[in-house]
């Protein structure tokens, strides 16, 4: 374990990608502790003369938005909402991916085939366009004004990368001796998909999820953008995106204020998850 | 992460400032010169050329152009509020109105024509406005209903209104079954416009009166007006074309203004308004004007919580009008009615309902609502809507009031607004068709105006009291006793709460420096009737000479 540690902070890319993504989520884990409400409007006090937005100052360090509202808690709080939405999203996707991989992997040529051409299937769709589909339809439903049609579409167009990935990786040890040998021996395919395989596709699975993770973000963020994510006035990266585009040059803080936060975010995820599978080649 | 920040918005700032001067200057040239072509935008796109339909302020850009009226407005000045609501002859030279306010009498310009030369007769204005009485649903057949036998037309039991008489060619006749003192508003809107007898307009083929003539339309593209040359003023039309853009949102519009691709943007949003407010080389070339729009919330009265006046009084009293204005960069004033302040009948010993949420609470718990309520609240989806929406939202929620905003498309948002069964807590807005409280009054609170689908009366707002002050007033002939009685009706929607008013809008426009002689007008909006463009000898705008 200590042996793995080391190596892992001997990576630089690894190293900064953790401090990233720890700040990050330090951030929004504190953020109620650390900021102020960043939904509530505040005409009177956060606005120029002009009714425009008031650039950063030692009050609002990234200045207020089109509303007065604080654009620095609306940053840290929108990351908590796109952190806990990709997280949501990442960790469902990743367990169906890891599950549909695994039993594709396993099982006979058949269900392999089915479920590889289902893959093929939802990844032939452009992922965005699929996203806005998805996303447009599941607000209809009653679960609109909730962060569950964004998750819901997240996990819906993100699975199959993993499931093609895990299942490459599955079906290399199920021919493997140890799987043989299991079989040999009359274990059920219960027990060798959870003793022999799923310990085996592990360390990809995490390299996969910090990727995932990564493009999660951004696609929530696209999502937000064309008004398809949580509803305002929750602040989300991508929302603030959207509403701050206008401002480019009479408010530059309400793009790059946002912008930085998920470029930041998408990098350290990024860098993370190259440190991880480096870490996996060396083994 | 501060530094990146930092770094971003010095670039951005880097690459906004470069050279957004206007490139361009006036001519010495103070002479109006003929030619050229004005190049326009809009942010929605043409469905209809045709007069019995096309009848909203969108449409007016172009209706305004194509056809002419009777009588028409005094063009607006940047001083007067008021100029440009006073009428001048159009079509007819002079007008007579007898003593019992039921005979209106027109004189017609000799040798009037259409564009593709026709004579205009005066049959012509009786045929179309019968067609206006025919037409379910046309622009203005239900405020004709005064005219002797025009109900009869409406419906169906006759073909032709027996109080429109056409007694010589160049005269017209209006006979009146009751007096109404907005008559000759609504014989201005260009659905009064004259059609050749006998020849059904066209959505696509305009045949017009008016200054300009349609040359092409690429639907949903672009929309190209020429010069009519057989207009009664042509001597006064400068522009060889006006070149419309359909379907460029604002913000795009304002872009290409400063690319030069057009010459002006109305209507900007918030970005481009506060950028520009900060630009003193911009600043002799923003034209400001008074509209006839109004805006506030609808609130269905006939559904709960709505029904209890104290819950409608008690959201006036909780939504703060300053922050709309402020949202507005001031291009706006605080609402107490449907009224704007340019308009007689508007009563100025009301003011808008005060910020006062402990009397908004006291109000809600009178009503029974102590601890407030969730409500949905429509609006359009477009991000001044939805700035004002988040204000409106905060505001109330400091009452309890619980406000969900939902944005929707114009399509879908204008028939849900107009339905008995549509959200009953929306964002209204009314444009005057014509300067005169009638117009606001009757459609917007009286009974007639009530209809399950397509209602014009938003808030279902039905009183008795008010319907039979209306009636007289629309009879009165004297305008000082019309003013009062229309103070009286805006006194009643006021402690009725029948809209959550909130404010008026102001128009901002810039142009390009060589646009001569445009002005926005409360009336038509957009008013190029003698725009001219102020080009060096070469006909090319003059450069920017170096500050």
């Amino acid at each position: 374990m200590l042996r793995r540690v080391t190596w892992i902070f001997a990576r630089r890319a690894a190293v900064v990608g953790g401090i990233l993504v720890g700040g990050v989520l330090l951030l929004a884990v504190l953020a109620p502790w650390l900021v102020g409400d960043p939904t509530t409007p505040h005409i009177d006090h956060g606005l120029s003369a002009l009714g425009g937005p008031l650039p950063p100052s030692s009050t609002a360090w990234l200045g207020t938005d089109d509303l007065g509202r604080d654009e620095w808690a609306r940053v840290v709080t929108g990351g908590r909402i796109s952190l806990l939405v990709a997280t949501l999203a990442t960790l469902a996707a990743m367990v169906i991916g890891t599950g549909v991989g695994v039993a594709a992997g396993l099982a006979g040529p058949r269900i392999d085939g089915a479920l590889m051409r289902f893959v093929d299937l939802v990844l032939a769709f452009p992922a965005l366009l699929l996203a806005i589909l998805l996303a447009a339809l599941l607000r209809e439903t009653g679960l609109a004004g909730s962060l569950a049609p964004v998750v819901i579409t997240l996990v819906l167009v993100s699975w199959t990368t993993t499931a093609r990935v895990i299942r490459t990786r599955a079906s290399a040890l199920a021919r493997s001796e140890a799987v043989l040998a299991a079989r040999a021996l009359g274990a059920t395919p219960w027990r060798i998909a959870t003793r022999h395989v799923l310990p085996g596709v592990g360390d990809v699975a995490i390299a996969l999820a910090a990727v995932t993770f990564a493009q999660m973000l951004l696609v929530e963020a696209a999502l937000s953008y064309v008004g398809l994510g949580p509803p305002p006035p929750a602040a989300t990266w991508g929302r603030m995106l959207y509403e701050g585009r206008a401002y480019y040059r009479s408010a530059p803080w309400l793009i790059a204020a946002p912008g930085v936060a998920i470029l930041v975010s998408v990098i350290g995820f990024n860098l993370l998850a190259d440190g991880l599978r480096a870490r996996r080649g060396r083994r | 992460m501060m530094r990146g920040g930092g770094l971003a918005c010095a670039l951005l700032i880097a690459c906004g400032s470069a050279s957004t001067d206007p490139r361009w200057q006036p001519s010495p040239n103070k002479t109006p010169r003929a030619g050229g072509t004005l190049h326009l935008a809009m942010e929605f796109d043409v469905n209809s050329l045709d007069p019995l339909v096309a009848a909203d302020e969108v449409m007016l850009y172009f209706t305004h152009a194509l056809f002419d009226t009777l009588v028409t407005y005094e063009p607006s000045t940047p001083d007067d509020p008021r100029a440009g609501l006073a009428f001048r002859p159009g079509l007819a030279t002079a007008w007579t109105i007898s003593d019992d306010g039921l005979l209106y009498t027109f004189t017609l310009r000799p040798a009037l024509a259409y564009s593709d030369g026709t004579p205009v007769a005066a049959a012509d204005f009786v045929w179309m406005l019968d067609r206006q009485l025919q037409k379910p649903g046309s622009a203005i057949g239900a405020m004709l209903l005064d005219i002797a036998g025009a109900p009869e037309v409406v419906a169906g039991t006759a073909s032709h209104a027996r109080g429109l008489v056409a007694p010589a060619p160049d005269t017209l006749e209006i006979h009146l079954a009751r007096p109404n003192a907005a008559l000759l508003g609504i014989l201005a809107m260009p659905a009064a416009t004259p059609q050749p007898h006998g020849r059904e307009p066209d959505r696509r083929a305009p045949l017009g009166t008016g200054p300009y003539t349609l040359e092409s339309w690429d639907e949903g593209e672009r929309v190209v007006l020429r010069k009519n040359p057989r207009h009664w003023d042509a001597a006064h039309v400068y522009l060889d074309k006006l070149d419309f853009l359909e379907n460029v949102p604002r913000d795009l519009q304002f872009l290409k203004f400063q690319r030069g691709e057009i010459d002006t943007a109305e209507h900007l949003e918030a970005p481009d308004a506060l950028w520009l407010a900060v630009q003193p080389a911009w600043a002799p070339y923003v034209r400001t004007g008074q509209t006839l729009q109004s805006y506030g919330s609808r609130m269905n009265v006939t559904v709960k919580p709505f029904d209890d006046v104290r819950v409608r009084q008690a959201l006036n009293y909780a939504l703060d009008k300053s922050h709309s204005v402020r949202l507005l960069q001031d291009a706006a004033v605080a609402a107490h009615g449907i009224l704007p302040p340019s308009l007689a009948g508007f009563n100025a010993h009301l003011t808008p309902y005060p910020h006062d949420p402990a009397r908004a609470r006291a109000l809600l718990a009178a009503a029974g609502y102590p601890d407030g309520f969730d409500i949905d609240y429509v609006v359009m989806a477009n991000d001044e809507a939805l700035r004002l929406a988040a204000s409106l939202q905060a505001d109330l929620a400091e009452v309890g009031v619980h406000v969900h905003v939902r944005s929707e498309a114009f399509a879908t948002f204008l028939p849900e607004l107009m339905s008995r069964t549509g959200p009953p807590f929306a964002k209204a807005t009314f444009g005057f068709d014509f300067p005169d409280a009638a117009d606001a009054f009757d459609l917007q609170f009286g009974t007639a105006g009530i209809a399950d689908e397509g209602t014009s009366n938003l808030s279902f707002y039905s009183n008795p009291t008010l319907d039979a002050l209306l009636a007289v007033a629309r009879a009165e002939r004297d305008p000082a006793t019309r003013a009062l009685l229309y103070q009286q009706a805006e006194l009643i929607v006021y402690v009725d709460a029948v809209w959550l008013w909130d404010y008026h809008q102001k128009a901002v426009e810039v142009v390009q420096p060589y646009v001569a002689d445009y002005q926005p007008h409360p009336v038509w909006i957009r008013d190029y009737a003698h725009t001219w463009l102020d080009l060096g000898p070469d006909g090319e705008p003059v450069p920017r000479a170096a500050p």
